[in-house]
């Protein structure tokens, strides 16, 4: 083969990102190289280096390729936490749309030194607590993990205590009590072992409680120095379609994981429409006042990157 | 060269730097850097690591409870908590025969509840024991080997740097290995009090007695011992019990020793900084170690060693307790010329993924899903009967259960996947009990046994070679114990809840 | 020069156990808070005197925000600054059975050179480490919670590693004059305590 490319990231091999997507994604380019591509996978952090490295690790070229969470270097990539907002995404498949042509338009320059492949995000996440949660007053002085930033804005909003750790921290934290409840998707509940730990899933009708942001990145030396054919096969499997294509693998990956909860028994609870607009919504909706506010104050247009969002998701969801 | 090659030749290389007497951590970090710099052909990669990994590997959460146990060992001597121990131990048992050296394995024990290493516990015993036991007219070499091996307990009883360090690489639950290392704690204790008792009749000239205590005075020294027993319980317990995270229980603890140590007047601001200076140099020590290590962990993964080296040994298709044998041998006898920590770092990441692939069948499926029936049972749960009774009369027969019926009678947590993970955790908490062992063995095996080395400078009077003839005796009580929990898993498994 | 900077690296030492101690004291107010905040919460007090919980978690009594991140931060500043006093007194772990049959005068050359090598490598971290701080203080990350920026923790631990690697240098040029003069000057190893 001509060019080697070393695909790092923080999951098992076996967990659904990297089996129904970065491999997917690396077979089908190696394929499409004629083999002149071979793409090395990484999973685990095996390269050494901790999540919150991996996008300098691909800035530097220590990895060539990296998928990973935006959430884990707070601060860094602000204007991708539009998508975050709670409430704010109904079906990933739109949100990562609007999430590539946002990137494409406005977001370029601030992930200078990277090639961007695909961006995405996962399943709505949701409650998955020892007590059930019917209101917010049910999360009273719950302990809940929360994932970014945003999220853990969301839960204070909403009267929990966020507990910051990191994710492979869940299971022993929620076996032993140290917490009450996590903030997940359904895909990774799975590993967690979460059906079996706790009995309670809150669900929301329409839009998610939260999304999180990822993106999959080349190191844009590693990409220049391609060869032009090379280049094309690269670009023919990323971008849009790719990343529309990623959440729609994301979200088909929560089936299985909630068809466990189910399997175990668990209470579902799901909020519908009226009651989030009622007694959920007031809640976190400083939160946008907040985001905006923040935003503007870095020089972005908050409140546009908003409207943008919403404009593309609904031209997305028009289109189908 | 190819990657793989250059993995490989990377293991002689390191070893020869080793033995050069070039600091173990620089070892490391050397054959990583130079590795990575041949399999990447330039500095570029390298030096951009070295951008953030000092720093990530310094700044981590689950690390940080070494410098954090090394102080509370530190305020536990500052607060008189060694020669309390002592002196407990030695009211009940100084008057027997090899007495005092049996109450210096019970308070190395004790100590060894709230010490999470082994040199700190051999050299804090050895200050309040070695001259008590000299005193009552102990050989030297006995003396000296019979607290180099009660030293290992600081390590094998909980809590335990080792373990922690452990616990990471194979990403376990420290809560439960601290568990697990408790009965072969107590069964190494016992060991060693049994060797004390062979020896002085092997050789009675080397051991004198105390006259016997009166009971006020041992009541006295029970007494004396509560804050060890107030500090184990919170530490260790809180952290089994789920009141808090190890880091935190370490916290909690180095807290507890030093208002117990600033209480008993044992703490001024001499003897703080003088914790400090001793605290400092161990977790240097110890985190440049772990620095290397990773960086070196890092390079071996670029090339697929690992890798390689784990589907080789799952092709030769060797029984999985054979594999298991070697591996123990192989640090038995590492264990001659190298300290513990290094040992564990740089070889787990290589022997763990080839012990995960191997099967010890310790929990099968039919275990598991009677197990979780009769918690179901016994907890009250509705079950209708006809389903309930034929249920247990598959599993009394040997048929799993399908999904299907686990799903009408409500049965949770008994599937091919959980059963899985119980399986690899079992095996991930008894290989890491017994190399643990192994590892520990190493402290007092000769020529090179950093136990021996620390006691032999606090009795300049004892030449080596007499401590080295002793020791063998508590070598040979390890290594009966190694193959008692090889051939009897359940000792160490015991406690484990699934 | 051997007494100053043997100040110099306690000094160090003395301010990263003052750091371990704070953050001790952090992690056990937090725990403190958390559980004291779940008693606040527990269905009998808040039944019995809601005013009285009620009024206390206003307060704010609760888990230390940011806890883990301030640890992590901290932790990393006390370790870079234990480093000195290691490398000044030789207390990193070695192996010394096949040295031992070696002669004086080819253990000392082995000791130059190790101490060169281990110079080098104590710059280059030092070197990577200050490069690491420009490129998170021109990205802008922060902590989680604390929303802290990431340098700070950085800049912190880089003056650890900064006096480390200027021990480092010294002793590797005391060990070259050990080698021209045929004196110790250095203590050679004051053996591994851990
Ligand atoms: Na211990
Ligand atoms: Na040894």
């Amino acid at each position: 083969q001509d060019v080697t490319l070393k695909l790092h990231q923080f999951l098992p091999a076996q967990s659904a990102v990297p089996s129904l997507i970065l491999d997917v994604w690396a077979d089908k380019v190696e394929a499409d190289s004629g083999g002149r591509i071979k793409i090395d996978r990484f999973p685990s952090m095996q390269l050494g280096g901790t999540p919150p490295e991996l996008v300098d690790q691909a800035i530097d070229g220590v990895a060539d390729i990296v998928w990973t969470v935006v959430g884990y270097t707070p601060g860094r990539f602000p204007s991708t936490e539009v998508f975050e907002l709670p409430f704010f995404v109904a079906d990933p498949m739109a949100a990562s749309y609007a999430y590539w042509k946002m990137y494409e338009a406005d977001m370029q320059d601030q992930f200078d030194g990277l090639h961007m492949l695909g961006t995405w995000v996962h399943g709505p996440g949701l409650f998955h607590t020892t007590d059930p949660v019917n209101a917010p007053s049910d999360l009273q002085g719950m302990k809940i993990r929360g994932g970014s930033r945003m999220v853990n804005d969301m839960l204070t909003a909403v009267g929990a205590t966020p507990v910051g750790m990191p994710v492979p921290a869940v299971s022993e934290s929620l076996s032993k009590g140290v917490i009450d409840g996590a903030t997940l998707p359904w895909e990774v509940t799975s590993s967690l072992k979460v059906a079996e730990l706790v009995g309670n899933h809150t669900d929301f009708e329409g839009n998610g409680l939260y999304t999180l942001t990822f993106i999959m990145a080349m190191n844009q030396g590693a990409y220049d120095g391609l060869p032009d054919d090379l280049k094309a096969v690269i670009d023919a499997n990323s971008g849009l379609d790719f990343s529309v294509r990623a959440a729609e693998a994301n979200l088909g990956a929560d089936a299985p994981s909630k068809q466990i909860a189910e399997d175990m028994g668990n209470n579902f609870i799901t909020i519908d429409q009226a009651t989030v607009d009622t007694d959920w919504m007031p809640l976190v909706a400083p939160i946008y006042g907040s985001w905006v506010a923040d935003m503007d104050s870095k020089g972005y247009d908050g409140q546009a990157m908003i409207d943008r969002a919403r404009a593309l998701m609904a031209e997305y969801t028009a289109a189908q | 060269m190819s990657d793989l090659a250059i993995g490989i030749t990377s293991f002689p290389a390191l070893l020869l730097l080793i033995f050069l007497r070039v600091p173990i951590g620089l070892a490391m970090f050397l054959a990583g850097l130079v590795g990575l710099i041949l399999v990447t052909g330039d500095t570029t990669i390298p030096f951009a690591r070295l951008k953030s990994e000092t720093f990530t590997t310094f700044s981590s959460y689950s690390l940080s409870i070494i410098p954090m146990f090394l102080l509370m060992g530190h305020f536990a001597t500052l607060g008189g908590m060694s020669q309390a121990l002592f002196k407990a131990a030695e009211g009940f048992l100084g008057h027997r025969k090899g007495g005092v050296a049996m109450a210096a394995i019970g308070a190395c024990a004790g100590f060894g509840a709230i010490c999470g290493s082994s040199l700190a516990t051999a050299a804090t015993m050895s200050r309040v024991a070695l001259p008590e036991l000299r005193r009552s007219g102990y050989a030297g070499g006995f003396a000296t080997a019979t607290l180099a091996a009660g030293g290992t307990l600081g390590i094998l009883i909980p809590p335990s740097i080792v373990l922690v360090i452990y616990a990471i690489l194979t990403e376990q639950n420290i809560a439960k290995l601290f568990l697990a290392a408790f009965i072969p704690g107590i069964l190494a204790a016992l060991g060693y009090v049994l060797v004390i008792s062979l020896y002085v009749r092997l050789y009675p000239g080397n051991a004198g007695t105390r006259p016997r205590a009166a009971w006020r005075a041992r009541l006295r020294g029970v007494w004396d011992v509560w804050p060890v027993l107030i500090v184990f319980a919170l530490v260790v317990g809180g952290i089994y019990a789920g009141w808090f995270t190890p880091t935190e229980g370490a916290a909690v603890g180095a807290l507890g020793t030093g208002a117990i140590a600033w209480a008993n007047g044992g703490l001024s601001w001499d003897s703080l900084g003088e914790s400090f200076m001793v605290t400092a140099r161990s977790t240097a020590m110890i985190f440049f170690i772990v620095l290397g290590a990773a960086f070196y962990n890092g390079f071996l993964a670029l090339t697929q060693v690992p890798q390689e080296i784990a589907l080789w040994v799952v092709d030769q298709g060797l029984s999985p307790l054979l594999v298991l044998a070697l591996i123990l041998v192989f640090y038995l006898l590492l264990g001659c010329l190298m300290d513990s920590l290094s040992m564990i770092l740089l070889t787990i990441p290589i022997f763990w993924p080839v012990m995960q692939g191997l099967d010890f069948g310790f929990v099968s499926l039919i275990d598991l899903q009677s197990a979780r029936l009769s918690d179901l049972v016994q907890s009250g749960a509705q079950i209708a009967p006809d389903v309930l009774a034929q249920a247990q009369a598959a599993l009394a027969q040997g048929i799993e259960l399908t999904r299907a019926q686990m799903n009408d009678i409500g049965l949770r947590g008994a599937t091919e996947g959980a059963l899985s993970r119980i399986n690899t955790e079992q095996v991930a908490i008894w290989f890491g009990i017994l190399v643990l062992i192994v590892v520990e063995v190493g402290l007092i095996t000769p020529p090179v046994g950093m136990n021996l080395f620390i006691i032999n400078t606090m009795d300049r009077t004892t030449p080596m070679a007499e401590t080295y003839r002793a020791v063998l005796f508590f070598v040979a009580s390890d290594l009966v114990r190694v193959v008692l929990l090889v051939l009897f898993p359940v000792i160490t498994l015991a406690l484990i809840p699934w | 020069m051997y007494s100053f900077f043997l100040k110099l690296s306690k000094l160090m030492a003395w301010l990263g156990g003052a750091m371990l101690t704070a953050l001790i004291v952090m992690v056990c107010t937090s725990v403190l808070g958390r559980e004291v905040n779940g008693i606040l919460h527990a269905d009998w007090l808040v039944s019995l005197a809601p005013g009285l919980s009620r009024w206390l978690l206003d307060l704010g009594i609760g888990p230390v925000n940011g806890d883990f991140e301030l640890v992590e931060s901290g932790i990393a500043f006390s370790i870079f600054a234990f480093l000195p006093l290691c490398q000044l007194t030789g207390g990193h772990a070695t192996v010394d059975v096949f040295t031992n049959y070696l002669s004086d005068r080819v253990n000392q050359g082995l000791r130059l050179v190790t101490d060169i090598v281990f110079a080098g490598v104590m710059v280059l971290i030092a070197w990577q480490l200050w490069l690491g701080l420009a490129s998170k203080k021109s990205s802008g990350q922060t902590t989680f919670l604390l929303e802290m920026p990431v340098w700070w923790a950085y800049a912190l631990s880089l003056s650890g590693a900064i006096v480390a690697a200027v021990i480092a240098c010294y002793v590797a040029a005391m060990r070259l004059r050990e080698v021209a003069s045929g004196r110790v000057i250095l203590p050679i190893d004051l053996g591994a305590n851990h």
